[in-house]
């Protein structure tokens, strides 16, 4: 029921976007000296809220659309904006990959406070209480 | 598996890739005056390690691991020293090829690199708390 309501449906959707996003991060971080390792980042979350994307990209019209793939629907692709920092071809930057951590660990606790806010919103409405 | 979950396994296994680099490090340095005892014996050749990504299918996560640990094929340095059980008919002996500084800024890497899956770790374990928060 609660996720049929859009703002519930909204907060969980972000929920697990910046999941798949972080777990993306901690890749980027553990594999930070493997040789040729390109850094890693999640398709924005616009691409979610349209709903339009599943976990494989259909970059033919003859592909089957998957059906499967992340729960969330996002899609891990290159991170275009990592920069060449070792000859040794790996391109995460630690400093990046902290700084983009942090913004995930906030926007996640926006959201969950959120969800809370929502919540209350509804018991308030039932309940006539606080 | 959700992704917070997978976040703990994956610094887990940077925790441990970087763990073993540290390992080797110390090895060399422990190692760096190591020579052999009989005239003209090669003495202890520094010890290398490369990462590789390994891909964990259950998980849908990549994780890192140690691909394998080589043995740095630079050349000895000779020092002259005819008093010492491992030198040669010229009194040169051969020293290992460790270059203390290469082995310090290594050892601050793996240390640093450390600490940001340490950080990675917690920053999953914040983000799980705060869903379970949401049940109170």
């Amino acid at each position: 029921m609660l996720d049929g309501m859009s703002f519930f449906a909204l907060a969980s959707k972000r929920l697990d976007w910046l999941a798949a996003r972080q777990k993306v991060i901690s890749e980027n971080v553990a594999n930070a000296n493997t040789p040729n390792f390109r850094a890693k980042e999640v398709s924005g979350f616009e691409a979610v809220l349209a709903g339009t994307q599943s976990g494989i990209a259909t970059t033919n019209a003859r592909h089957i659309a998957s059906t499967g793939g992340d729960r969330s629907g996002t899609r891990v692709i290159e991170d275009a904006n990592a920069f060449e920092s070792s000859i040794d071809g790996n391109t995460v930057a630690l400093e990046q990959q902290t700084v983009k951590a942090s913004e995930v660990s906030e926007s996640y606790r926006l959201a969950t406070q959120l969800y809370r806010k929502g919540h209350e919103l509804l018991t308030m409405s039932a309940t006539g209480l606080r | 598996m959700d992704p917070l979950s997978s976040i703990s396994a994956i610094a887990a296994s940077g925790m441990r890739a970087q763990g073993e680099r540290l390992k080797v490090v110390s090895e060399n340095v422990a190692n760096a005056d190591s020579t052999g005892n009989t005239p003209g014996a090669d003495p202890y050749r520094r010890k290398t390690l490369a990462f590789e990504e390994l891909v964990d299918r259950a998980l849908g996560a990549s994780m890192v691991k140690v691909e394998q640990i080589g043995r740095d094929k630079t050349p000895f340095k000779l020092v002259h020293d005819p008093a010492h059980p491992a030198a040669d008919d010229k009194g040169m002996v051969k020293m290992p090829n460790v270059n203390p500084i290469l082995e310090m800024s290594n050892m601050r890497e793996a240390s640093r690199s450390y600490e940001a899956n340490m950080n990675m770790f917690e920053a999953g374990r914040d983000m799980r708390s705060q869903m379970i928060d949401l049940l109170r």
